[in-house]
């Protein structure tokens, strides 16, 4: 029984010290059980959601809260007198076998504090993912967080066993990470970062020419950055956010609402409510960029360097853009389908398909999956306009986020 | 004339032969619940692997393998009229061959796209949320889904589970997928009571459990959207919503 606890306990603390890292991805790449357990997905499947609405796909779980560092934003910084624990990298293999084959999780995401020095927790987070696959023939979805400051050969022969890897920025500017993890520099930040973006690149031009060729992170890279523990604007967050989908080829960037966990002089009250539409919409903003090709600064830019939180970024930008509306969906380029607000990547190619055969009438745009509420204000369909008020940015703005009203006494 | 078949794709597959070769069919129908009409001639349709073979190719050539996995998802689902609709569907189809797909609106499509979909995302939706628990010498999995998914939940879980030995139970349809590290098989079936699990099985649910509850972020919390994803009637097979471990 004691041992029984001691492994809940420790599970307890470790998925504690891990949650408020975001990606629970297990998406972007295919790999067929070859005589062992799992397999992956590129659709990537949830498991379960948690009582705060989030996905849970993998196991994400630290080695271990120990830490060196004393970040002020993080929970598990070493003036905080929390508990601790440790797990052996065989706890957490065994414990991700006995956790896929029961089909809870798709996989592990592993990450763990500083203990000692970045190389010794590197080192370990190898020793857990060389369990896994080569003596367990693991076959399912690992992401693994890197330890900035580790040896790169550590780090290249971990990258072979993973699927994903990232390195939380956590801040989009200098400034900002000054004041919140004054031990971390961007550009101590950004090597690892580059170094996996390299090998990733080599990997994949050498994998041309040789199909057996080991993969090294074939599902790619990611990071997170925390939204609103300092002062930086959506347009300082979103052209970080652009520059690292350029430089590095990232699969995505993640944004977490700050939530207080410490008390200090350079952040939010403890009880501040995490800025959580803020995030909701930098994570629109995000779409745009990845799958509607939008440039950051057609979303934010110096005379609106933030985003509105009473509209989506994209009707946002379509209301301040009404000259190049209202759009004939029988005539209009994909691209110029894809900046309608109310059309997406799937409608949108719906269109295109359905009108090489016959035109098409605004009764068909409910079933292509247009949401006609918000599209409306910005098409004709065979020449005609549908909206209930002329196609100018005041009048839709009107509709879509109503005045509020002031209070009228009524007579009784 | 109505066709009844048995039940089965092939047997569907046949009914559709038979609709070109021998006589046009006003509809088809499961033999075990069709309502006898007086005036509506029927005929039992003895399935036929060579017929269906033939529908099955013609469909895959003529039209497209898309197709194919449209009409084969629309057989699985539980819609009322599903034989009539992909009937309906397939003629159109040997009518305008590969580009059908491109008519998303047209009302012999639309729904036919609209009930695979709902196939589709049931089974993606249970590849996460079925909950295997380790009984003695195999692993047991038990749901109840709204279409006739366990084929597809097989496909999935041979490969994923290949080692294991598992039974994956729909108890509303008293089916089960049996597993043997080499094949599955799809067969009736039916548990009285539920099987003994193991020791360390208790103990991985605990820890699951506690896992689970650990994860969720107290500021975040947000029951409306968690229920979103996993409404009630999934839960109660769902050892993380079932089981009251402590923290």
């Amino acid at each position: 029984m004691v041992i029984i606890m001691k492994t809940l306990e420790k599970l307890a603390i470790l998925a504690d010290g891990a949650k408020y890292d975001v990606s629970c991805a297990s998406s972007g790449i295919n790999r067929k059980n070859t005589g062992g357990l799992g397999n992956s997905k590129a659709y990537g499947i949830c498991h379960t959601w948690s009582a705060d609405g989030r996905c849970v796909a993998l196991l994400k779980i630290l080695l271990t809260n120990y830490c060196i560092y004393n970040c002020n934003y993080c929970v598990n910084r070493n003036q905080n007198d929390i508990p601790r624990a440790t797990l052996t990298p065989r706890e957490v293999a065994d414990l991700t076998m006995q956790f896929y084959r029961r089909n809870y999780i798709e996989g592990l995401f592993l990450s763990s504090a500083i203990e000692r020095s970045p190389n010794h927790t590197m080192e370990k987070i190898y020793q857990t993912l060389d369990i896994l696959r080569n003596e367990y023939r693991f076959y399912g979805y690992i992401h693994v967080k890197v330890i900035p400051g580790a040896d790169p050969q550590v780090i290249h022969k971990t990258g072979l066993l993973a699927d994903r890897m990232s390195v939380n920025i956590e801040q989009p500017s200098e400034q900002s990470l000054k004041l919140l993890a004054p031990q971390k520099s961007l550009k101590a930040l950004f090597a690892p970062m580059s170094l996996i973006s390299g090998h990733i690149r080599v990997n994949q031009e050498d994998g041309k020419r040789s199909r057996s060729l080991q993969k090294f992170v074939p599902a790619g890279q990611s990071t997170q950055m925390i939204i609103g523990a300092a002062n930086d604007t959506d347009l300082v967050i979103l052209k970080a956010t652009e520059a690292l989908y350029n430089r590095f080829q990232l699969k995505r960037v993640y944004f977490s609402a700050y939530i207080p966990v410490n008390e200090g002089p350079n952040l939010p009250a403890i009880s501040t409510a995490p800025p959580l539409l803020r995030e909701h919409r930098l994570y629109q903003a995000d779409w745009l960029l990845r799958f509607y090709s939008f440039k950051a600064d057609e979303i934010v830019n110096i005379e609106h360097p933030r985003l509105e939180t009473a509209l989506d970024p994209k009707i946002a930008w379509a209301l301040r853009n009404m000259q190049l509306f209202p759009i004939e969906i029988n005539r209009a380029a994909y691209e110029e389908l894809l900046r309608i607000p109310g059309i997406g990547v799937t409608s949108a190619l719906r269109i295109i398909r359905q009108r090489r055969l016959a035109s098409i009438s605004y009764d068909h745009l409910p079933k292509m999956g247009v949401v006609i509420k918000r599209a409306k204000y910005f098409i004709t369909c065979q020449g005609r306009y549908f909206g209930d008020v002329p196609s100018q940015a005041s009048m839709i703005r009107n509709i879509l986020v109503p005045p509020i009203q002031s209070f009228q006494p009524s007579l009784f | 004339m109505d066709y009844l078949y048995d039940g089965s794709f092939e047997g569907l597959l046949t009914a559709i032969y038979l609709n070109y070769y021998e006589e046009k069919a006003l509809g088809i129908y499961p033999e075990a619940n069709y309502q006898y009409a007086i005036l509506t001639p029927y005929k039992v349709v003895q399935t036929d692997s060579l017929q269906a073979a033939k529908v099955y190719e013609a469909v895959e050539n003529k039209i497209s393998r898309e197709t194919l996995r449209l009409i084969y998802y629309v057989y699985l689902s539980s819609h009322p009229r599903k034989e009539n609709l992909i009937l309906t569907y397939v003629e159109l189809g040997f009518k305008l061959g590969a580009k059908i797909d491109g008519y998303h609106t047209h009302s012999d499509v639309f729904p036919i796209a609209a009930t695979a979909r709902k196939v589709s995302l049931e089974t993606h939706r249970f590849l996460g949320l079925l909950r295997f628990s380790e009984a003695k010498g195999f692993l047991y999995a038990v749901f109840e889904p709204d279409h006739n998914i366990l084929v597809l939940m097989a496909e999935h879980f041979s490969d994923r589970l290949a080692g294991e030995n598992f039974i994956i139970h729909d108890r509303k349809r008293n089916l089960a997928v049996i597993y043997d590290q080499k094949e599955w098989v799809l067969t009736d079936f039916q548990v009285d009571k539920d099987f003994q699990i193991t020791d360390s099985e208790a103990f991985y649910q605990g820890l699951w459990t506690a896992y689970f509850n650990h994860i969720a972020i107290d500021n975040r919390k947000n029951k409306k959207l968690q229920a979103h994803f996993i409404p009630q009637r999934y839960r109660h097979n769902l050892v993380e919503f079932v089981k009251s471990f402590p923290p």
